[in-house]
């Protein structure tokens, strides 16, 4: 399928953008690290997003709590979409079978990208699977979310009206 | 009667990963047989139901229970390995269950737990707490439980001479899981226990036992996964000591083998112990035979602490396993398991216990159980 | 190589796929576990350590 194809030249392409930012951890009001990463259909980067509010979230085949959490960010990208939200699910599955697999079973509305290096989370300092962060429409962080929990939707919900600006 | 423990419910049930939300839910089924013999004669035979429920709710708790219904038939020992003058056959039943609640919170996850098991000689109540919370990377986890049970003995309903006995029992366990590689998962635990009461055997001929036991366990697990095989190699080692003079040494690996959806997993365990100190090795006759009247004669007037329960002698002990699961697409696994018992005086190194027939029994265990 | 381990006992979140599955966890098989614990603690002197069901039992 597509996340089979080859992505070496992507992945060192990755790697030197994220050289410097490899021990940094991302943090509220800080600048959301850039990113390219394989997707579907051609490259994905952090800069596509650049006056939208980004919600990137990093997920795995393995992760318990995502097989609950994609049908809520579903419903969030086609409750808040015309008022310019994104979701971007990262993937860090070594095997994209395993990710493949998983998304026949849970589907994604969202847009997808892969990044088995795990380049990416690294460079956002991601500690626990899931882990999602909040990117406003000039590409800082507004919120960082490690973990997810049915308890947390509406906390979550309220955060991307806020970063919205609706009410 | 066997010898009644506290174990802390599902101390165990931590996964470094995910310690810190509910897990998913499962429901589960298992039927075990069990009967053991020694040379010459059928001893005991077991069939145990068993049911358990683990169920998340209200987003960050979840409730888990476990009933167990067995059905014991058979006779035993009165003394060492003897047949002669075993306890007359009998048919008894036991019920058992558990019930534990967690609470749930960012990397960490509180647990409150109760249990009975009761049978027509023998009640007992426990309660336990625990906590476990993890590092900020989820690398290790911390864990803290204590216990408490209260057990009493009466046989007086089957003409038995114990009456209304009782025994308490705290056990404090502590522990650590910790992350090595993307492919190994470590864990030392601690407990330490602390007994006052009855532990005698009203079964048992000349058995007389101190009314107290201290006890003090090491238990250290080693999971280790071989990605290029889709296999995991699961070990252990535990050491325990206790104020009865037991040592003993319990080591098991099994290693699960994973080809699609079955899964296939042999294992071995060898466990071996010291006596207690006051357990008393049958008298020979000049042929070598025990010779029960002579042992009787030498200890039953004694004054002391002494039993000549096999339980507590020295052996060594083997255990081979086969199980074999299969899992279906709608998260339904069905298993089934074998395993093979031998206990002997011969299987510990140097020799344990003189004139002790060894022990043999097998178990089988047929499970279904569901993911949902 | 900027991923992959760290050092000893440094395993980032997103490589901890292994360590999810179910053959990693300590117990695997509640039932399983339940059972044979108590196998054991009726015929040898050593018990517990590793701690599953509560309270005791007293059969023959």
């Amino acid at each position: 399928m597509f996340f089979s194809h080859g992505i070496s030249r992507r992945r060192v392409a990755a790697m030197l953008v994220l050289a410097p930012f490899a021990a940094r951890a991302a943090e509220r009001g800080a600048a959301a690290p850039d990113f390219t990463l394989p997707g579907p259909s051609g490259p994905v980067r952090l800069a596509d997003f650049k006056g939208k509010t980004l919600y990137l979230d990093f997920w795995a085949s393995w992760c318990v709590p995502c097989k609950q959490s994609f049908p809520w960010m579903n419903d969030m990208q086609a409750k808040y979409k015309d008022r310019g939200l994104r979701i971007l699910g990262v993937n860090v599955d070594k095997n994209a079978a395993d990710a493949e697999h998983f998304l026949e079973r849970v589907p994604a509305t969202f847009a997808l990208a892969m990044d088995p290096a795990g380049d990416v989370p690294r460079s956002y300092g991601v500690k626990a699977m899931p882990t999602s962060v909040l990117i406003g429409p000039t590409g800082q962080v507004l919120e960082f979310h490690a973990g997810f929990s049915q308890a947390e939707l509406a906390a979550r919900e309220r955060e991307i009206r806020q970063a919205l600006k609706l009410s | 009667m066997l010898a009644a423990t506290l174990l802390l419910p599902g101390l165990a049930a931590v996964t470094a990963v995910r310690a810190e939300e509910p897990p998913e839910g499962v429901i589960a089924f298992k039927y075990g047989d069990y009967r053991d013999s020694q040379p010459g004669w059928d001893r005991i035979r077991v069939h145990s139901p068993q049911l358990y429920v683990l169920a998340p709710f209200a987003d960050t708790w979840s409730i888990e229970g476990s009933v167990v219904s067995d059905s014991v038939s058979g006779a035993t020992p009165r003394m060492h390995t003897s047949r002669t003058g075993a306890t007359p056959a009998m048919s008894d039943h036991r019920s058992a269950e558990d019930v534990k609640i967690t609470r749930y919170f960012h990397r960490a996850a509180i647990s409150l737990g109760g249990a009975y098991s009761g049978e027509n000689d023998y009640v007992s109540h426990a309660q336990s707490v625990e906590a476990r919370w993890s590092t900020e990377d989820n690398n290790r986890t911390f864990l803290f439980g204590f216990g408490h049970s209260g057990d009493r003995i009466d046989n007086t309903n089957s003409g038995g001479s114990v009456e209304d006995q009782h025994r308490q029992t705290r056990e404090w366990m502590a522990g650590v899981t910790q992350v090595l590689t993307p492919n190994d998962l470590v864990q030392v635990q601690l407990t330490r226990s602390l007994g006052r009461g009855f532990y005698s055997d009203p079964y048992k001929d000349f058995d007389e036992r101190p009314d107290s036991r201290r006890s003090t366990t090491t238990l250290l697990r080693w999971n280790h996964h071989v990605e290029p095989r889709d296999a995991t190699l699961r070990t252990s080692w535990r050491y325990y000591s206790d104020s009865f003079g037991i040592r003993a040494h319990t080591l098991s690996a099994e290693w699960m083998q994973r080809y699609g959806a079955w899964t296939v997993t042999p294992g071995a365990r060898y466990h071996v112990q010291s006596a207690a100190w006051f357990y008393f090795d049958p008298v020979a006759d000049a042929h070598g035979v025990p010779d029960q009247l002579a042992t009787q004669l030498r200890f039953g007037s004694i004054s002391g602490y002494h039993s000549a329960d096999q339980r507590l002698a020295a052996f060594g002990a083997v255990t081979l396993s086969l199980k074999v699961a299969y899992e279906f697409a709608n998260g339904t696994t069905a298993d089934v398991k074998l395993e093979t018992y031998r206990q002997s005086s011969h299987l510990k190194p140097g020799g344990g216990s003189p004139l002790l027939d060894p022990f043999r029994a097998s178990f089988v265990q047929l499970g279904v159980s569901h993911k949902f | 190589m900027l991923s992959g381990c760290a050092g000893w006992g440094h395993v980032e979140a997103w490589e901890k796929g292994n360590l999810a599955k179910p053959s990693m966890r300590l117990d695997a098989d509640p039932l399983d576990t339940r059972f044979t614990q108590h196998v054991y603690t009726s015929k040898e002197a050593a018990s517990g350590g590793g701690g599953v069901g509560g309270g005791g039992c007293g059969c023959n």
